[in-house]
């Protein structure tokens, strides 16, 4: 029934309607300006246990410190236990993690990941390779006739030694060892490659003293960990990264300077509670000691060229890391670091 | 992940390389079952017969199963190298508590009757042994054996995570360090065959063992 009441009641309720849709996406819009300014939520997952590795160092410094929260991020800090933070990434469960630069270019090229270094923490590798000062060997030339350790693939630094060094490679025994460097200290490998910031000192600790062969001392380009992230998150939301970056990278100065050292123990082993401080020290001494370099000096810690990665990459397809060259120029950015820093300081906040 | 497809694949792209290192787990899992269910079952007859070694050995084999492999690994390629000798003794720590288990519930199970009977024969410990408890064993050792077998075949692959440049633990370890998921996967399937292989092998042992045993009239389980 079309009644003169009726046409009033309808356009009535219609009014109704639109001003209650109206008022819902008023509330809507409030909610959403609310949300914007909530602090955005990150994983940053750490590719180890943790310990003193410059890039945790940084992130639970800034958790620590606030860094985070005064870049309004809501940063929640893990710890892969087997390796399975590349994955998470890439699957997109976490938004930021550390991995080597070695691991950055194969991950790329095998299975084609799309991940992309922010920040270079190592400005030489992680890895050297360790022998047992009573042994004799003082050169790499000695490695020939003994049995040389890796951990899970012969790495190509050591091939590049080889190299530099005229070693007969034939002679050398190589066998896949695993992480433990009581192998070396029991006498079942002369020769181990070994974390630079922690097996000298393990071992130290054992009773043993080393003698350390780095690839950086023999010409040889190595670069060691990286932040990454995901080339979508890096394209999608620039301003999460720039965030990220520069409250750890903030986290990073302060770890760097000696005057926070004991500071930046402390929150070190708040993470790291069953470490030992001074193996921690020792850790982090070796961190800071690789993360500078003439680029770092000028431009600030985690800095990097297209030089350094190029160099690198051709050592790595040289020695067979790498099957084939890939483009070296997309594995990086340093858009921003360049954003966050000014000369060799972060522009904070 | 990759797809099924890939993974398979992969598996029969290059064939002779993963049976080539099937056959070092197999060998090391093998040699580890041996010498685990035979320690397991000497001293599960010992336990069997005498109640102190069963009081005394006991508490040991639970200090071995509870220890977690991972954790001794490495200190066994520190005692015994690189070799297979690590990666079986693994596999024979691992095999070692079920066949025990079931070896002194089996040797235990002898009917007390035809115990009672060889008794009174003047049979001696060692007749009495051989003639009855070991017969009487045999079906709970058998299927032990279905249980240790799988186990022996996990307790190589674990040994190789941690040492050595061959078999299927090094291939999965290394395929898992390089994000190389089919390989890894195929890795997985070559191992699965060869457990499915080592299983029928003990069912069609205990077929022929134990061909007068009630349990085989069903059938293979």
């Amino acid at each position: 029934m079309n009644t003169p009441n009726g046409g009033a009641l309808r356009r009535f309720a219609a009014a109704a309607v639109s001003a209650a849709l109206l008022a819902a996406l008023a509330l809507a819009s409030a909610a959403c300006v609310i949300q914007e300014d909530d602090p955005r939520p990150v994983t940053f997952m750490a590719g180890f246990k943790p310990q003193a590795n410059l890039p945790f160092v940084s992130a639970y410094v800034a958790q620590e410190k606030g860094y985070f929260a005064e870049q309004n991020l809501d940063v929640e800090i893990r710890h892969a236990a087997q390796g399975e933070h590349l994955s998470l990434l890439a699957a997109e469960e976490i938004e930021f993690t550390t991995v080597d630069a070695n691991t950055v270019l194969q991950r790329r090229a095998e299975p084609g990941l799309p991940i992309v270094a922010i920040s270079l923490f190592g400005q030489r590798g992680q890895q050297a390779f360790l022998a047992l000062a009573e042994s004799g060997i003082r050169s790499p030339k000695d490695w020939e006739g003994k049995t040389f350790g890796y951990k899970v693939a012969v790495p190509p630094d050591y091939l590049a030694i080889l190299e530099a060094a005229d070693v007969d490679r034939s002679r050398i025994e190589e066998v896949r060892v695993g992480f433990d460097p009581r192998v070396l200290t029991e006498g079942n490998v002369d020769v181990l490659a070994a974390f630079k910031s922690n097996e000298p000192n393990v071992i130290r600790n054992l009773g043993f003293e080393t003698v350390m062969f780095d690839a950086a001392d023999y010409g040889v380009p190595t670069l060691g960990l990286t932040y990454i992230s995901r080339q979508n998150l890096i394209d999608l939301d620039p301003d999460l990264v720039r965030r990220f970056l520069k409250a750890t990278m903030k986290g990073a100065e302060f770890a760097a300077d000696p005057d926070n050292e004991e500071e930046t123990l402390d929150i070190i082993l708040k993470y790291a509670e069953n470490e030992d401080r001074e193996h921690m020290r020792f850790m982090l001494s070796a961190e800071l000691a690789d993360a500078q370099s003439a680029g770092t000096e000028s431009k600030g810690l985690g800095w990097m060229t297209a030089d350094q990665w190029r160099a690198f990459h051709d050592s790595l397809v040289k020695y067979g890391a790498l099957a084939a060259p890939i483009d070296v120029e997309s594995a990086f950015t340093t858009r921003f670091l360049e954003e966050i820093y000014e000369g060799a300081w972060i522009n904070w906040p | 992940m990759p797809a099924p497809s890939a993974a398979i694949s992969r598996l029969f792209g290059d064939l002779a390389y993963f049976a080539r290192e099937g056959a070092v787990t197999l060998g090391e899992a093998v040699a580890g079952f041996a010498l685990g269910s035979a320690a397991a079952l000497a001293a599960a007859a010992l336990m069997a017969h005498f109640r102190l070694a069963e009081r005394a050995l006991y508490p040991i084999a639970i200090l071995i199963k509870v220890t977690p492999i991972v954790a001794v690994a490495p200190l066994f390629v520190i005692w015994f190298g690189f070799g297979p000798a690590p990666k079986a003794l693994i596999a024979a720590l691992i095999t070692f508590f079920p066949v025990l288990v079931n070896g002194v519930i089996g040797f235990r199970s002898a009917d007390s009757g035809a115990l009672d009977f060889m008794r009174s024969l003047n049979a001696s410990r060692r007749e009495i042994f051989l003639k009855l408890r070991l017969p009487s064993a045999m079906p709970f050792v058998f299927a032990a054996f279905r249980v240790a077998v799988p186990l022996s075949l996990i307790g190589a692959v674990v040994a190789e995570w941690f040492s050595g440049d061959s078999g299927l633990g090094s291939v999965i370890i290394v395929a898992h360090s390089n994000l190389d998921m089919p390989t890894l996967f195929a890795a997985i399937l070559a191992l699965s065959a060869i457990g499915i292989a080592l299983t029928a092998a003990v069912s069609a042992l205990e077929k022929r063992v134990l061909f007068w045993h009630e349990s085989q009239a069903f059938g293979e389980i």
